[in-house]
């Protein structure tokens, strides 16, 4: 076991607010958790060296952060500033239908039944998550009421300062005939780690829009994820887009726990640097008849590396379903690194699931043709990575947040040329 | 329908049957007592004896592998007897005809007449009955064209320069815990060695056969095609049946020089169990070649035996411009599980690999496709290619793929792509329409689904895992 475990969990140990329950089951499995080597397939291509050397300390010390502008968004925001929600930053004026509450201003009653849904949708084997479980100051809930459509987008926001260790956690309910649209952002100063997940119940019917960006780069660790639940006809939509940093790690998770729900997830990932970026995907297919479609492409230069997992798993009983994944990748420098594994495990018979991955460099073709139209050679390079990407981005359905990133993804292959 | 199937379920295993011959057969256990045993018996050169039992030391210091979609009772390698020779062999048949009537029996119930196949399919066979090789034809045939072809324990005092340089050179010692124990216990195998450009006169090939009740199986196969030559090889096997689980662990390590080429064959048809998974063949197999300049290694496997496998053939390309290839159909039934595919290394520049398997799963099977295509930093310009495809028949069976994609180069590119699904019912209408009964369709259907992988086969084994197939499917259709 490492020193930073052992530490996490004496820091985790007697506590007494209403998460105490929970705090005790996640410290429980901690304790049988071995700490993840290169032989551990979940870690198997991602060191947790920069967790272990990381100089994070949690902090009390109040800071004024805010979150970053979009134009257009207008959001309702909710700030996590080192791992406390900052109720000074939510607005008073939420439209009707929805709640947004920290589980610590509950009813006992209430807290009652938060607590048999915290942490059931974020699976246990998730290291991180338990450390979130036991660390994490408070869960913040959010929750629509049935039928009710909020056209508003909610933005989570993680934020910390230089130095900083924070841990947050949300838990969303979408109830029956509902929609939301879901933002979720984290962004942290140097040496500072963060760990951020967000659980997502969707009920029959509910829609969900959902955003996770993992855009902070440079010396820092931020380790989260977004787990979903699906119930009967419910649907989302979910779109990612990050850069590494020293170790930037998300685990998404879809559980098909409903007939005919269907999943779609856009994730992209640029890398420069030195930066390291890991995206673990999986889908549980439990019922029948769903649908996933996983479109995942990366682009990897300077010195970086990525990891992709992309698992999808259909149960005995998930008949009917239609699963497919596609992760593609561009590898721009020869000391980068990539490292793909789309996994099917598929225990039903009536099932159409398809996987594919390739990893190549630009096309040297159309390269070619760029370069004898005039386009100088790294022009050419940043116009068909941008292509490569664009695709994805066109796909978001929020117009505001694809002309946000836009930019910020065609400075990235800029810089990725001049390095 | 379910009467034809309850009645096709039931057919027992055709293989299935233990042959009477007295044999000398060790004690079960494993100490170094027992490597000195066998080293004794092999009448083997100290070093030989020393590279057994530092191997034995390194096992003794590993862990059996978990990380495989398959779960079995432990081996219990105490349990296990270590040697088992037919009597009969002590003192050396020069002939067919001074060899145990029983023996020949066996290979004729097999549909293996040693003597028909010398004759009409011009194989060289290397026959080995539990651990000794019994006979070896068409020695002088190959020895006119220089080749070499022989049991490995005569190689080891005929050719000891031969087989100390190659031998666990590409299966390291400690390479992992089955090849590890197989190093230290192995009894017997093959040894091909093809001289600087020759190509070998005729198709080479070995049957496996484990007839000693618990006696684990530790073949050792080591195929050298030196530069320029060419030779292709066939591994068949069929076991008969028996109730406790026997531990198969061999290890084949295949050398192509430059501008060699290596074309290994295999048809697996060990015992697979009862309906209940009971009694199968563990297959833990370590199989790899290595690459030299511009040279080829081509691995062909139909996988339809055994209760559980574990094997994953695979491919160093080490010199530049060399050539990986795996071709495989793993069929898994009953309670089998299969855990299979191939590692592709690609080191040199311009190396390229293609990876094409079908795997079917019937029954209550598990079948995993398991890979790994890595792209060292000195692949400049290789090139992957890599087709995964699963059949699933009947709604309790799984298929599964993992790949690991690993690129450190730019210029390398690697396409991979797997499906899943079933015979889908139009397939099945249109068949049927034609007035073919369901059996019929789904056989048709699946050595379509296989054809890519059985135009790689040698005739011979082509016609022969087409009817495996086709066997091994009966009942699974509903």
């Amino acid at each position: 076991m490492s020193v930073w475990l052992e530490n996490a969990i004496a820091r985790g140990q007697g506590a007494d607010d209403w998460l105490a329950p929970k705090r005790t089951q996640a410290l429980e499995l901690l304790a049988k958790t071995a700490w993840p080597t290169r032989k551990t397939e979940a870690w198997r291509y991602t060191p947790l060296r920069s967790v272990e050397r990381s100089p994070a300390k949690a902090s009390t010390v109040a800071a004024n952060l805010l979150p970053t502008s979009v134009a257009d968004l207008s959001a309702i925001e909710l700030v996590f500033v080192n791992g406390r929600f900052d109720t000074t930053q939510l607005t008073d004026d939420l439209p009707e239908g929805l709640s947004i509450t920290l589980g610590k201003n509950l009813s006992s009653g209430q807290q009652g039944e938060a607590l048999a849904n915290i942490s059931t949708i974020k699976p246990e084997r998730h290291l991180f998550g338990l450390i979130n479980d036991v660390l994490s100051q408070d869960v913040l809930l959010v929750s629509v009421a049935e039928g009710v459509h909020i056209t508003q987008p909610i933005r989570i926001s993680s934020l910390s300062s230089q130095g900083v260790e924070s841990h947050t956690r949300v838990f969303v309910n979408l109830a029956p005939n509902s929609r939301l649209t879901v933002i979720e952002d984290t962004h942290a100063q140097g040496d500072s780690l963060t760990t951020a997940f967000v659980e997502y119940q969707i009920a029959s019917n509910a829609y969900l829009e959902h955003y996770r960006f993992a855009l902070q780069t440079g010396n820092n660790v931020s380790i989260g994820g977004s787990h979903f639940n699906l119930l009967d006809h419910a649907k989302m939509h979910s779109t990612l887009v990050g850069f590494g940093s020293d170790l930037t790690r998300i685990d998404t998770d879809i559980i098909h726990a409903g007939k005919f729900a269907d999943a779609k997830l856009n994730a992209m990932y640029l890398l420069d640097g030195k930066e390291l970026f890991d995206l673990h995907a999986t889908v549980e297919h439990a019922m029948p008849n769903g649908t996933t479609e996983e479109n995942v492409r990366g682009i990897v230069a300077d010195r970086s590396r990525s990891v992709f997992n992309g698992r999808i798993h259909i149960h005995p009983d998930a008949q009917k379903t239609l699963a497919e994944l596609n992760n593609r990748n561009l590898l721009l420098s020869d000391r980068a690194e990539i490292n793909t594994k789309p996994e099917l495990e598929i225990y039903a018979d009536d099932v159409k699931c398809a996987h594919g991955a390739t990893v190549a460099q630009i096309d040297k073709q159309a390269l070619y043709y760029l370069q004898t139209r005039g386009v100088s050679r790294a022009r050419a390079q940043v116009m068909l990575n941008f292509g490569f990407i664009n695709e994805l981005i066109d796909l978001m359905p929020n117009a505001a947040l694809a002309e946000w990133v836009r930019p910020m993804i065609r400075e990235r292959f800029l810089q990725m040329e001049v390095n | 329908m379910t009467e034809q199937i309850d009645k096709a379920l039931a057919r027992e295993y055709e293989a299935g049957f233990v042959s009477d011959v007295e044999s000398e057969t060790f004690e079960p256990g494993l100490n170094e007592d027992v490597i000195r045993r066998i080293s004794v018996m092999k009448g083997e050169p100290e070093w030989m004896l020393e590279w057994r039992l530092s191997a034995f030391r390194e096992w003794l210091e590993m862990e059996e592998p978990e990380w495989a979609l398959v779960d079995y009772p432990k081996v219990d390698f105490q349990a296990i007897s270590y040697y088992s020779a037919p009597k009969s062999m002590k003192d050396k048949p020069k002939s067919l005809d001074e060899v145990d009537p029983e023996l020949l029996r066996t290979y004729e119930k097999l549909g293996i007449p040693l003597i028909e196949q010398q004759m009409l399919a011009g194989i060289a066979v290397d026959a080995v009955f539990d651990s000794v090789s019994v006979v070896t034809t068409f020695r002088e045939k190959l020895e006119e064209a220089g080749v070499i072809f022989c049991p490995i324990s005569e190689a080891v005092h005929k050719y000891p320069d031969l087989v100390k340089k190659y031998l666990g050179s590409v299966v390291p010692k400690k390479d992992n815990y089955y090849a590890a124990l197989n190093c230290a216990v192995f009894t017997d195998g093959s040894f091909v060695y093809i001289p600087k450009g020759t190509r070998c006169p005729m198709e080479l090939s070995t049957y496996f056969r484990i007839n000693e009740q618990n006696t684990g199986q530790f073949e050792r196969t080591l195929i050298v095609a030196d530069e320029g030559s060419h030779v292709s090889y066939l591994e068949g096997c069929t076991a008969p049946q028996r109730d406790e689980n026997q531990l198969h662990a061999a290890v084949v390590e295949l050398v192509a020089m430059d501008n060699a080429e290596i074309k290994y064959s295999t048809v697996q048809n060990w015992y697979p169990g009862d309906e209940n998974g009971k009694g199968g063949i563990y297959n833990f197999v370590t199989k790899r070649g290595i690459c030299h300049t511009s040279a080829k290694i081509s691995w062909t496997q139909v996988e339809t035996g055994s209760s559980v496998t574990w094997k994953y053939p695979s491919c160093v390309l080490k010199g530049d411009n060399s050539v990986g290839e795996f071709y495989s159909v793993a069929l898994t039934r009953g309670r089998q599980q299969a855990d299979t595919g191939t590692k592709m290394i690609h080191l040199g520049k311009n190396t390229k690999s293609t990876i094409i398997t079908k795997g079917i799963s019937a029954g209550r099977s598990n079948n995993s496709y398991r890979g790994l295509v890595r792209m060292n930093p000195g692949a400049q310009g290789a090139r992957n290619f890599t087709q995964c495809d699963s059949l699933l028949i009947g709604d309790q069976c799984g298929a599964h793929t993992f790949p690991y994609v690993e690129s450190r180069n730019p210029s390398a590119i690697i396409e991979h792509e797997a499906t899943t699904s079933k015979v889908s019912d139009e397939q099945m209408y249109l068949c049927r329409q034609r007035g073919l009964d369901p059996e019929k369709a789904v056989s048709m259907i699946v050595n379509g689904f296989c054809k890519e992988v059985f135009k790689e086969l040698p005739m011979e084994f082509a016609v022969e895992a087409g009817k495996l197939l086709e066997i091994s499917l009966e009942g699974s259709v509903g």
